[in-house]
């Protein structure tokens, strides 16, 4: 029995020759007198011819076309990958451009983020004003109204940004004196004034001094060009006002806001003469504003939305916008 | 000196390396030529290995595309079609366990419905536009056959499909399946005998 199984395993292999002449002679020995393993060889050979006779499968008519579909579009998609990021040398691009994007993208979002800000800022100190300002005479009721407001519980801090504002104006306010003075001849009122402005000019760092002077000049061109002033109105705020002064005849207009202005002690900082057009820049006391709005309005058409400083001795920039009516 | 020789007379051989080459500097439909020369051996053994011709034109078609994409690795040690049909030799015993996994989780064993799978296989030979003078008994007998290599371990199945019904050498077989020349017989002679069991079982007398 032994033997059989001996000889069974190697059935296979005899079949194909691959057995050493030895084996090979033992089996032909066996079979001649074993009965069941001539029957199993037998039996192996005609399964290695059922299964030689298997028939092939044909691949279907679509297989080639379908097949080179995937693989064009394999060769597509690693050509890509390639391109973009294989080899080092065409990488480096690719990681450059996404820094340079990602720098300009974060300075713009800071830049879009930083204007609510102002604008915030700026309308949180001037609500107050208004009040002030419906109140007679404005000079006088300046200490009760800051009194006033402490009383309503304003916080220490926000008492601190006023009485800090307080020299940062009167800094500005003689530089833009200065300005006029290098700018064109003054008339001996405005001398006046300049003189007495001019100690606390002196007070201050000069080069502090020049860069407000810059500002000054700077915020007056741009308020006769700019139709919205919240940008003005951010930087300082409620010191600038623009008044719009609709008359028949420009020049002769132009000519009567100019007496107004020597008349009412205020400065011209520029004026501007466009088609149709005239836009006057000047600066005068807060309390002088009503009164020259007045006259203003018996030689024209006025339209104006004036809101008022806290501090009535402060000065006013005021746009004067003449327009043919 | 033999081994130049050697070495030589393997490159001359190899038909496909010509082409092999072309698509490794990046000429994508030489590839063509290489999918028509080898498809329906690609095919066949798929189909032996899983004995569904919808699976085997999937995987034969998987096959290819993985080869493709791998071309760039083939460095020629071996034939082109040796190397190829490694890539569908495991490809098919890959998804021989998905299947097998399936059918496990909807209940249906492989060995337990002999039935269901006989009569799969007996479709499935139906469908062959190949054969169509083969009689009823033919057809029903190449199904008995297939189902037995079905019921054959994995190992024993793939040596039995590359040797006996592909014809491949014992060497191309030791290469492709990366085992042992005497390997390769001792599991081919396991093979014949299991099968040879299996339809004396299913056919009655051989």
């Amino acid at each position: 029995m032994k033997n059989c199984r001996n000889i069974e395993n190697n059935l296979p292999l005899y079949l194909d020759d691959l057995l050493p002449v030895a084996d090979k002679k033992a089996i032909e020995e066996h079979l001649k007198s074993c009965a069941p393993c001539s029957k199993k060889l037998a039996q192996l050979s005609k399964t290695r011819m059922l299964v030689s006779n298997l028939g092939d499968v044909e691949p279907p008519a679509w297989f080639k076309q379908k097949t080179m579909a995937r693989v064009r579009q394999e060769a597509e998609k690693e050509s890509v990958i390639q391109k973009w990021f294989y080899p080092l040398r065409i990488k480096i691009p690719v990681q450059i451009f996404a820094t340079v994007f990602i720098a300009v993208l974060a300075v713009y979002i800071y830049r879009s983020g930083e204007q609510p800000m102002k604008e915030v800022a700026s309308t949180s100190v001037p609500a107050p004003v208004t009040e002030v300002q419906t109140g007679p005479p404005p000079e006088q009721k300046l200490k009760p109204a800051m009194g006033e407001i402490t009383q309503k519980g304003k916080t220490a801090e926000e008492e601190t940004i006023h009485n800090n504002e307080m020299p940062r104006n009167s800094v500005r306010e003689s530089a833009v004196y200065k300005t006029e003075d290098s700018a064109e001849g003054l008339s001996p009122d405005i001398k006046k004034d300049k003189d007495q402005a001019a100690p606390a000019a002196k007070s201050v760092d000069q080069p502090e001094v020049k860069l407000e002077k810059q500002r000054a000049i700077e915020s007056g061109a741009a308020g006769t060009v700019m139709k919205d002033n919240s940008i003005l109105r951010a930087q300082s705020p409620a010191i600038r006002q623009n008044i719009l002064l609709r008359v028949d005849d420009v020049s002769k207009a132009s000519d009567d806001v100019e007496t107004l202005i020597t008349k009412y002690k205020a400065k011209k900082i520029s004026g501007q003469k466009m088609s149709g057009k005239i836009t006057l820049t000047v600066e005068m006391k807060n309390q002088m504003l009503k009164e020259f709005v007045e006259s203003l309005k018996k030689v024209g058409q006025t339209g104006v939305a004036i809101t008022s400083s806290v501090y009535p001795e402060e000065n006013i920039l005021l746009t004067i916008e003449i327009v043919k009516n | 000196m033999s081994n130049p020789t050697e070495a030589l007379k393997k490159t001359v051989e190899d038909e496909d390396l010509k082409y092999v080459i072309l698509c490794q500097n990046g000429d994508t439909e030489a590839f063509e030529i290489l999918v028509e020369r080898h498809q329906k051996r690609m095919l066949n053994i798929a189909y032996r290995m899983l004995g569904d011709y919808h699976e085997a034109c999937d995987v034969a078609q998987d096959a290819f595309v993985a080869a493709f994409k791998s071309i760039r690795k083939f460095k020629a040690e071996s034939k082109f079609s040796t190397w190829l049909y490694r890539i569908i030799v495991n490809y098919s015993k890959n998804r021989l366990k998905e299947l097998q996994v399936i059918n496990k989780r909807e209940g249906l064993s492989m060995d337990a419905s002999g039935e269901i799978e006989l009569k799969g296989v007996l479709d499935q030979s139906l469908i062959h536009e190949n054969n169509p003078g083969i009689d009823m008994e033919m057809r029903e007998r190449e199904a008995h056959v297939q189902k037995c290599i079905m019921l054959l371990d994995d190992e024993f199945r793939e040596v039995l499909v590359l040797r006996d019904i592909q014809g491949f050498s014992y060497e191309e077989i030791s290469d492709m399946l990366n085992i042992a020349d005497g390997t390769v017989k001792s599991r081919l002679s396991r093979a014949r005998n299991a099968l040879k069991d299996c339809l004396s079982k299913v056919i009655g007398d051989l």
